[in-house]
């Protein structure tokens, strides 16, 4: 197992604070930079979001060149007010309807590489209650500062009370500490050092992300990093820490769906790479219970583990952005190159 | 028309057209708890946003007031003041995390004062993109301690210490668009504590009731006979105390505020109010404390003066209904040291004082242009009288 990589590509983000510094990188590098924030039902938090992004990095410095929002249909004010203070505002089912529409994260952020123009990407989750531009200048710090990074990772402070003092956190929430870090521990050790493997704020290059299947729901996390290292190696991974994030709370429940979904991509990648052999096909139904009244009640979601294909193989993606050569050619260093 | 009337109109658009820019200043201070008396994280971050946004010259005075100077073109002219207090009414502990809406900013203290603050933080940005200079140099000062037992404390030392004279000066005040103070009342604040002996013995068998000793003060202040001129009044404005519903109050608080259009009737009713309480505490058994939490010096602008009437035509320019109010505030101490001042309102609300206190955004925009009128009709010389 590398340790060193915790060392050498964990940082914090105040080490990239000189914003016109980035700047500069970024128009030495000629980059087109793109902010993505994927919506359902964020009325109270999507106008900050996108106000002080515009504000910090557009208006004070010009690090960003758009905001994108993809709506996955919210039944609130969202899109009208993202509309009202000028971001770009898409409807997720309207976005290539040849490919058909699923509901999800996953599949906002995948139909984001089609109408985004940036060669770098920023997706933050949009329900950031403390949300700063450094949620944002934090992620995109590493990928211009330095050539070998082409994927960022945020991680938080979640502070643990233990008596009265407050100790430092290295980890991250529930299904991280229950669910992610037990599985890395088993199957890739190396990747433990991620700390915060499920924060939903990341950034990379175009040329990585267009090249990597995105499942559609809680999964697009869990396979990013997955496949990400299993293509490049982890010498192209950095991970950020932003400090402190407050965001909703999930309840139990909820969290045990989105394990569900998570163990479920984690299995498809292990079956994949030949690590594990399923003997028979593994269902789609998370069957939680209640108890009301006198009554213990059944509680089955069905959760089907789709995945969109890498976006490069995608006619429609290939026309926009002019890709004639054979989508599995990459530019990017291949993993036998950086390793 | 009188020069600074001229483009008043235009700088609406432009001002909406950077909202960005105010409402995240709006956001990142308004986030930052400030109770009287803990406002450094908040004057630390007003200091950084004049700073981004390339204000001439950034420092703190001897009381740790921090203050912005935007340069003028003629270094001979006095300049020219702009004021809002930092502090707010609300604990470290209440959530501080801002609601945008498309038309409203939600939040503790948004009102009182941080669009005010935020405001003077835009302003160097603001003036940039309207393309609107002074002649003047503009003082951005942000105060400390104003609030409650701060007691504008804050804004004397700056008053007092200012190493210039002053040309004019104008208080920026979150709420209510329109209203035009050039004026403020004598006015005393004080608490009345009432504390009952909880010890058990015989002189202690039949215990007043704080609550009641205070009804008892109560019914004798409004007895007091006021006079209608001078204009004074007594609000009974706060009243807190006892434990449970089956045990006698031990301890009740009154707050109250005397104001009044001279000092000399605030300080007679002070005294009788003082009389009441020595009163009322022997003849009760109990310990009654009067305490003076603040106070303000009737001071004012004649309605004619030429400040007043350039506020009022640049309000009226801008479409704005005028409302003459009294203000206790920074205001107070502007005037008393006879530096011609108004304050102003930014834009309009509800729930104040509430933590859900909500602004409208799209009123703001026409109170900053407002403000920058009346800057530049001070610019003008209208004070210089």
């Amino acid at each position: 197992m590398n340790k060193s990589w915790v060392a050498s590509h964990t940082f914090h983000y105040s080490r990239f604070s000189d914003i016109g510094y980035l700047v500069e990188e970024k128009q030495k590098k000629d980059l087109k930079i793109s902010l993505c924030l994927p919506t359902l039902n964020e009325e109270k938090t999507i106008a900050k979001e996108i106000i002080i992004m515009k504000s910090e990095l557009m208006t004070r410095y010009p690090l960003l060149d758009e905001i994108v929002v993809i709506d996955s249909g919210s039944t609130d004010e969202t899109v009208k007010v993202a509309k009202s203070f000028d971001a770009k505002v898409y409807l997720a089912d309207e976005l290539l309807p040849d490919q058909g529409s699923y509901r999800g994260k996953g599949e906002n952020l995948w139909k984001a590489l089609y109408v985004t123009t940036g060669d770098i990407i920023v997706y933050l989750d949009a329900d950031i209650k403390n949300i700063h531009h450094r949620f944002c200048y934090g992620l995109l710090g590493p990928l211009l500062a330095y050539d070998n990074i082409k994927y960022t990772k945020a991680f938080y402070d979640r502070p643990i009370a233990i008596g009265k003092s407050k100790i430092r956190p290295t980890g991250g929430g529930r299904v991280t500490e229950l669910v992610i870090r037990p599985l890395f521990s088993l199957f890739f050790p190396e990747l433990t050092q991620i700390l915060q493997p499920l924060s939903g704020e990341y950034a990379g290059y175009r040329e990585v992300f267009e090249k990597i299947p995105f499942p559609i729901g809680y999964g697009v996390e869990t396979s990013m990093i997955l496949d990400i290292c299993e293509k490049w190696g982890l010498d192209v991974i950095a991970q950020v820490d932003l400090e402190r994030r407050v965001h909703r709370n999930q309840d139990t429940k909820a969290l045990g769906r989105m394990s569900f979904v998570v163990i479920k991509t984690f299995l498809k990648r292990l079956e994949n790479l030949g690590l594990i052999e399923l003997k028979k096909e593994i269902y789609d139904e998370i069957i939680q219970y209640q108890l009301i009244k006198n009554d213990i009640t059944p509680n089955a979601v069905k959760m089907v583990g789709i995945e969109r294909p890498p976006i490069i193989g995608i006619p429609e993606y290939r026309e926009k952005f002019g890709h004639t050569a054979n989508p599995s050619s990459i530019r990017l260093a291949s993993k036998e190159k950086t390793t | 028309m009188p020069p600074y009337l001229k483009n008043i109109t235009s700088y609406v658009e432009g001002i909406r057209r950077i909202r960005e820019t105010i409402i995240a200043n709006i956001v990142f201070l308004g986030q930052i708890p400030a109770p009287t008396f803990q406002e450094k994280s908040r004057a630390i971050k007003f200091m950084d946003r004049l700073v981004e946004n390339q204000v001439d010259e950034c420092t703190t005075d001897g009381y740790q007031n921090p203050i912005g100077i935007i340069r003028g073109k003629k270094s001979d002219l006095s300049p020219i003041m702009l004021v809002a207090h930092l502090d707010t009414m609300f604990a470290r502990d209440v959530d501080h995390n801002y609601t945008i809406t498309e038309n409203a900013i939600r939040g503790p203290g948004v009102l009182d004062n941080t669009v005010g603050v935020a405001v003077l933080a835009s302003l160097p940005a603001v003036l940039k993109h309207l393309e609107v200079s002074f002649d003047s140099d503009i003082i951005l000062a942000g105060v400390i301690q104003s609030l409650g037992k701060g007691n504008l404390r804050g804004m004397r030392h700056l008053v007092k210490t200012w190493p210039t004279p002053i040309r004019g000066a104008i208080c920026v005040e979150g709420v209510e668009l329109g209203r035009l103070c050039y004026y403020s009342e004598g006015m005393i604040r004080c608490d009345i504590t009432c504390s009952i002996s909880e010890e058990k013995g015989v002189e202690y068998r039949f215990k007043p009731n704080a609550i009641l000793v205070l009804h008892e003060l109560i019914n004798q202040i409004m007895a007091i006979r006021l006079p209608q001129k001078p204009r004074s009044r007594v609000i009974i404005g706060k009243i807190k105390g006892g434990q449970k519903h089956g045990i006698i109050a031990y301890e009740a608080t009154l707050g109250l505020e005397i104001q009044s259009d001279t000092d000399r009737m605030v300080k007679t009713i002070f005294e009788d109010i003082k009389d009441m309480v020595t009163g009322i505490s022997h003849e009760f058994g109990v310990r009654l404390k009067l305490e003076t939490i603040s106070n303000a010096t009737a001071s004012r602008l004649r309605y004619n003066h030429p400040l007043v009437k350039a506020a009022g035509q640049v309000m009226e320019a801008l479409g704005i209904q005028t409302v003459g109010e009294p203000s206790e505030s920074e205001l107070s101490l502007l005037l008393s040291k006879r530096i011609p001042a108004v304050t102003l309102g930014l834009t309009r609300g509800e729930n104040y004082h509430l933590p859900e206190s909500q602004m409208e955004i799209e009123p703001m925009f026409t109170g900053i242009a407002q403000v920058i009128g009346v800057l530049q009709a001070i610019d003008s010389g209208v004070c210089d009288e």
